[in-house]
């Protein structure tokens, strides 16, 4: 039996032993809880700035969270940096969901928040639930909400609701903001929104390289990319142990596992292909 | 032992079986697979029926006195005459409709969208007193902006054989699109690690207590 050289026995390694190291190197930092500082990046900043320094207290702004429990572990973080921050800023805020599977995750986390910043439900803050079609759904709450909406996710009549007194339109929010996991900024909120409403963006990691272009548009003021951006916008908050800070220096870390393993794995190849003769 | 629990454990054991996967192919996962996809699919029509059959239209016809609201159910069940050989056209109508509206919306989703960026690819090149807060770094950035803007519009410039200089630019323009495809893959890549820990993170801290 011919003798296998070391580059050859690397590249044969079956890639499950790959995934149970990726495993293992999650669990680890997961339960050490590294503390990374985070970079905060331009984007996270200008958000966290925007909300902080131009919106006043009792200002409203509505919150579009169409994500599901696909991605709950980038936009879940978001979310909850986020409406923890108008809390905070005592900024009252209406949700409303694109994505049927949203309507009750972002209902329970802003309830979970709620108790914790003692937020009344109908007075500081309401969920309008869900409604299907982004596009239509911006363009008739740019309109008339009331009309759009009919009633609560409670099923109280949205005109009702001691919040939106006084309240008809978009044109009465200060700022809106993105929480997604699809495209509802572009195919929507930045299509249809009155021109008044300013923009925060929340995207998961892979769609939010697209979004630098409404940032240097200044089509959105700001923006939060994924777990890493949560991260980012808890240590702006002062936030100490937030799911953010795991979850991203797990990334981190998975990132370095995996930038070995590439480097492992090409530096396997090409001393393979030259003891070959390739 | 309360429905909370139960439902923890049936979340925690799917989420297991799902991953089954990476071992490799067997019935487990594929019973996972079928049963998260019927469920997704049941729950979407429950809230579908819940939020939209009986808050809008609902409201609608019986509440609000809309009574033209009424005819939007028979004319959407019209979509299912797809199903049938000889009835089929009538679900053309349908969606013929949907097409028409949503062209009508991307009409205005193309100016609101698009335009704004095009006004914004206007960069000053150089400083002036029209423009007393650009700093010399802010002029390299615009014309670098201006430069890849311009090779990767070249890139799809297809109405003609593109020939030296025209060419060279292009070549450039790809290869600038293919560092912009790197960087969301990177990103990518970091979304679909954060989906992993995320189901980790469920395993350990909800399921088993674990740093609670």
């Amino acid at each position: 039996m011919e003798k296998r050289s070391v580059w050859d026995r690397l590249l044969a390694i079956d890639r499950r032993w790959l995934y149970l190291l990726l495993f293992a190197n999650i669990v680890f930092f997961l339960l050490m809880n590294v503390q990374m500082p985070a970079q905060i990046t331009p984007p996270a900043q200008a958000l966290y700035d925007h909300i902080e320094n131009n919106l006043q207290e009792g200002d409203l702004v509505m919150v579009s969270s169409p994500w599901g429990p696909s991605t709950i572990a980038e936009n879940g973080p978001q979310f909850q940096a986020v409406i923890r921050h108008l809390m905070r800023k005592r900024l009252r805020f209406a949700i409303i969901s694109f994505e049927a599977q949203a309507r009750d995750i972002s209902l329970k986390m802003a309830k979970e928040i709620a108790a914790e910043e003692g937020y009344r439900y109908g007075e500081d803050w309401v969920h309008f639930g869900f409604l299907p079609g982004a596009a239509i759904a911006v363009r008739g709450l740019s309109n008339d909400i009331a009309a759009t909406v009919k009633t609560d996710v409670n099923g109280t009549p949205v005109v009702e609701l001691p919040l939106m007194q006084g309240v008809r339109n978009l044109n009465d929010f200060k700022f809106g903001l993105d929480i997604t996991a699809s495209a509802t900024l572009k195919l929507a909120w930045l299509a249809f929104k009155p021109q008044s409403l300013t923009m925060g963006y929340c995207p998961t990691s892979v769609m939010a390289a697209d979004a630098y272009t409404y940032l240097d548009s200044k089509q959105i003021v700001g923006m939060i990319t994924g777990a890493k951006g949560a991260q980012e916008y808890e240590e702006l908050m002062g936030i100490e142990g937030g799911l953010g800070a795991k979850f991203a220096n797990a990334i981190s870390f998975s990132h370095v596992l995996i930038i070995i393993f590439i480097i492992i794995g090409n530096v396997a190849m090409a001393m393979a292909r030259r003891q070959a003769g390739g | 032992m309360n429905l909370e629990i139960v439902g923890l454990w049936i979340a925690a054991l799917l989420t297991l079986g799902a991953y089954t996967i990476l071992y490799r192919e067997n019935p487990i996962y594929r019973f996972v697979e079928h049963l998260f996809i019927g469920v997704a699919a049941g729950y979407g029509i429950g809230v579908m029926v819940a939020d939209i059959m009986h808050r809008i239209w609902w409201t609608n016809v019986f509440h609000d006195g809309k009574w033209w609201w009424a005819f939007a159910l028979p004319y959407a069940m019209w979509l299912f005459t797809i199903y049938t050989e000889k009835y089929s056209w009538i679900s053309r109508i349908v969606i013929g409709t949907l097409i028409g509206a949503y062209a009508g919306l991307y009409f205005q989703e193309f100016s609101s969208v698009y335009l704004p960026q095009v006004r914004s690819s206007f960069k000053p090149l150089w400083t002036s007193d029209a423009n007393p807060d650009l700093l010399a770094s802010g002029v390299i950035n615009n014309i670098i902006f201006l430069v890849i803007l311009l090779s990767v519009m070249t890139y799809f410039l297809f109405s003609f054989e593109q020939k030296g200089g025209v060419k060279r630019t292009a070549i450039f323009g790809r290869w600038m699109l293919m560092i912009a495809l790197g960087a969301i893959f990177g990103n990518t890549v970091m979304a679909r690690i954060a989906l992993l820990i995320g189901r980790i993170w469920f395993l350990m801290h909800d399921w088993l207590g674990i740093g609670k």
